[in-house]
């Protein structure tokens, strides 16, 4: 034994605490279940995926224009991994839980704070495992892109990665709700309730709040499913990529400020509001980065080449004042169509809403109400259409510049795909489950023991 | 921490804490001696869990402090200098006790020679390959003492080092304790079965509904209750 006046403990290789995180992941049903019931729910997406793309590709067999249509990314990609979304919705929080709730439950907590690591360190920790757990379901997900590819189906490499990534983003925040919840619960079941209230809550919040004016529709975009639609869409958003990120780190360190048991509720109190002040105001300054990049390779959310390349070069201020109402459906059509573009496109856009916080109808008695203004270098001009035909040529006579010549060579091809979906069955009901169950067991089986350890001595 | 060559590694001065309107512990002050085994002795529900608890920061106190060689000792330093074994604890039980024990030994930088060792002294050696789940009681808690040897912070708390041990295992857990003693590092046991307490312990801490009844050795808590003669269940009854 080491002399007891020299033996002070500071800090320990976080290498052994990893693995034991990562054991702590493995070694439970939750994951390997997940897992399992995940290989039906993406399987049979990805099998009704290609059954409809394949239907809707022979269609295009007789009609070039059908084809062009065809997109892997909205007829494979987005359906498959809707399978995902229900896993780290509904099953994931039972996994990532798992990595405080069985301490908590056990009493191993109190072994693990005198540990010699930080409180941050044990969470970073934690949170690995759960990333590690929640990339093992990404693959497994993913893996039905091997299978499209393997039928000859196209994939675009970075709308792709675009909608993966956003997947991996979901579950790491959904997991990092689930550390918190456990970190503040006695008990796993406890933890379960609170995490899947934040997730179905979501549901409910993305089913009777969005589209709905004022409070209530600022409210819904505070549900986790919405995180989401710009990965599906295509879009790289930088804001939503901080704002992700900010949650995430501001649920871990939550729990972080809940672990350990010693602290007094006081304490923990005010070090959470100062987390929640600071993730706040982050998410906030998020909502304010407006810049986002297509990563579609039709192109969906940009103007055509040629109009993308025009606009790019007006380099005055645009500033658009639209008299709608935001719940108002010609509101979202001009903002998809056109104003989410425009501000994609050029350098200087500022919108304003004049007709912000009133309702449809008490704006709708107003004359100028569906009016929309565009105003760039002195000049201005309005329009009540929200289709980028008749604004872009408008903006462009405000600039003084001819409308551009389309650039040929630049249309979508569409890929359509004539498939049997069978075979994908087979290895999403029967390949990879029978691979999965032969990793949990080979997670089960017992560690190597050097024999010096093994050899019996002292008291029976 | 500054070393110096006084005999009190560790004293507590009015730790108090309250469940609502139950006090649990009420103005505990004693001290712990370098080297030496410290009983904590008392009947269910004396307050020797949430003792243990305060002193090694797993429980917030509601009033008091902790100073180690005479210095105020915060919660964030604790963990560097006392380690604290709770009672009826079976950590990551889907875990093998291989796993367990090599993590321990892993954190705190233990050669594979200690853990031998560590693992012979405590007969783990049949169960290393089992889940601490399938563990029996005896062995999940002769697995709890190996990971607190594997430790080295100079003090060790035990919440009831001997429960699930028949009397001959008893005994032999004693000796490992006493040969841990031996090598310099301080142990507070607290111990319900006050027979184990008087064979191990070197000095007690005598706890009734959460308060300090006395402290010292046998001798000094004969002197105190007045029976001279008394064995310590006779001096315990005598003071609380």
């Amino acid at each position: 034994m080491r002399s007891p006046e020299t033996a002070v403990v500071h800090r320990a290789p976080m290498r052994p605490l990893l693995g034991k995180e990562l054991r702590e992941v493995a070694s439970g049903r939750a994951l390997w279940t997940m897992l399992l019931i995940l290989c039906p729910l993406v399987g049979y997406s990805f099998f009704q995926a290609v059954s409809l793309y394949d239907e809707a590709s022979a269609a295009a067999a007789e009609s070039p224009v059908l084809g062009s249509g065809l997109s892997p990314l909205d007829g494979i990609l987005v359906p498959t991994f809707g399978g995902l979304y229900l896993a780290a919705t509904l099953l994931f929080p039972f996994v990532a839980i798992r990595t405080l709730g069985r301490e908590k439950e056990s009493g191993a907590l109190a072994l693990l704070v005198q540990l010699p690591y930080r409180i941050p360190g044990l969470i970073v920790a934690k949170m690995t495992a759960i990333f590690a757990g929640w990339l093992a379901a990404v693959l497994c997900a993913a893996s039905a892109l091997v299978v499209w590819l393997a039928m000859g189906g196209h994939l675009y490499l970075p709308e792709t990665l675009d909608l993966v990534s956003g997947h991996v983003l979901y579950g790491l925040l959904v997991g990092a709700i689930a550390l918190f919840s456990a970190s503040i619960s006695d008990s796993a079941a406890t933890a379960a309730i609170i995490t899947l209230a934040f997730t179905i809550g979501s549901w409910v919040l993305d089913f009777a709040l969005v589209g709905q004016p004022g409070m209530l529709g600022w409210i819904s975009q505070l549900s986790l499913t919405q995180t989401l639609r710009p990965f599906e869409q295509g879009l790289l958003s930088a804001g939503l990529l901080l704002g992700m990120l900010a949650a995430i780190c501001g649920f871990a360190a939550l729990a972080a400020v809940w672990l350990h048991p010693g602290v007094r509720v006081s304490t923990k109190m005010a070090r959470s509001a100062v987390c929640v002040s600071i993730a706040a105001a982050v998410i906030g300054l998020s909502t304010q980065v407006g810049r986002s990049v297509d990563v579609t390779e039709d192109r969906r959310n940009s103007f055509p080449a040629a109009d993308q390349l025009a606009l790019a070069e007006l380099r005055e201020p645009l500033i658009i004042t639209v008299h709608l109402a935001p719940e108002d459906p010609r509101y979202v059509d001009l903002r998809r169509n056109v104003l989410a573009k425009l501000e994609r496109a050029m350098p200087h856009v500022t919108i304003r809403l004049a007709t912000s916080g009133q309702s449809m109808v008490g704006s709708a008695s107003e004359d100028a109400y569906g009016e929309v203004e565009y105003t760039y270098d002195g000049r201005s001009d309005k329009s009540r259409s929200t289709s980028h035909r008749e604004i872009l040529p408008l903006i462009y006579a405000l600039a003084g510049r001819p409308i551009p010549e389309p650039i040929p060579g630049q249309d979508y091809p569409g890929y359509p795909l004539i498939a049997n979906a069978s075979p994908a069955l087979a290895w999403f009901l029967g390949g990879l489950p029978l691979l999965i169950v032969i990793a949990w067991w080979r997670s089960c089986r017992p560690p190597y023991v050097a024999l010096h350890l093994t050899k019996d001595g002292g008291p029976a | 921490m500054a070393i110096t060559s006084s005999p009190v590694l560790m004293q507590l001065a009015g730790l108090a804490k309250r469940f609502g309107d139950q006090h649990a512990l009420s103005d505990i002050s004693f001290t712990v001696n370098a080297g030496e085994v410290l009983g904590l002795i008392g009947p269910n529900g004396a307050g020797k869990t949430t003792l243990m608890q305060a002193i090694a920061g797993t429980l917030a106190t509601d009033d008091g402090q902790i100073l180690w060689r005479g210095t105020p000792l915060p919660l964030p330093r604790r963990r560097q200098f006392l380690f604290y074994l709770p009672d009826g604890v079976r950590p990551w039980e889907d875990q093998y006790v291989a796993r367990v024990t090599e993590l321990f030994a892993a954190i705190y930088g233990r050669s594979q020679a200690v853990l031998a060792q560590t693992i012979h002294s405590l007969g783990l050696a049949p169960v290393l390959r089992k889940r601490v789940v399938e563990l029996s009681k005896g062995y999940a808690r002769r697995l709890l003492l190996a990971l607190a040897l594997l430790t080295p912070q100079p003090l060790l708390l035990m919440d009831e080092p001997f429960d699930g041990f028949d009397l001959r295992q008893t005994r032999d857990i004693m000796n490992v304790l006493r040969e841990v003693a031996g090598a310099g590092r301080t142990l507070v046991l607290a111990i319900h079965q006050l027979r184990d307490a008087a064979r191990v312990c070197d000095r007690f801490v005598l706890l009734a509904e959460g308060r300090v009844r006395g402290v010292g050795t046998l001798a000094q808590l004969r002197a105190q209750a007045g029976t001279p003669a008394s064995d310590l269940e006779d001096v315990f009854l005598a003071l609380t």
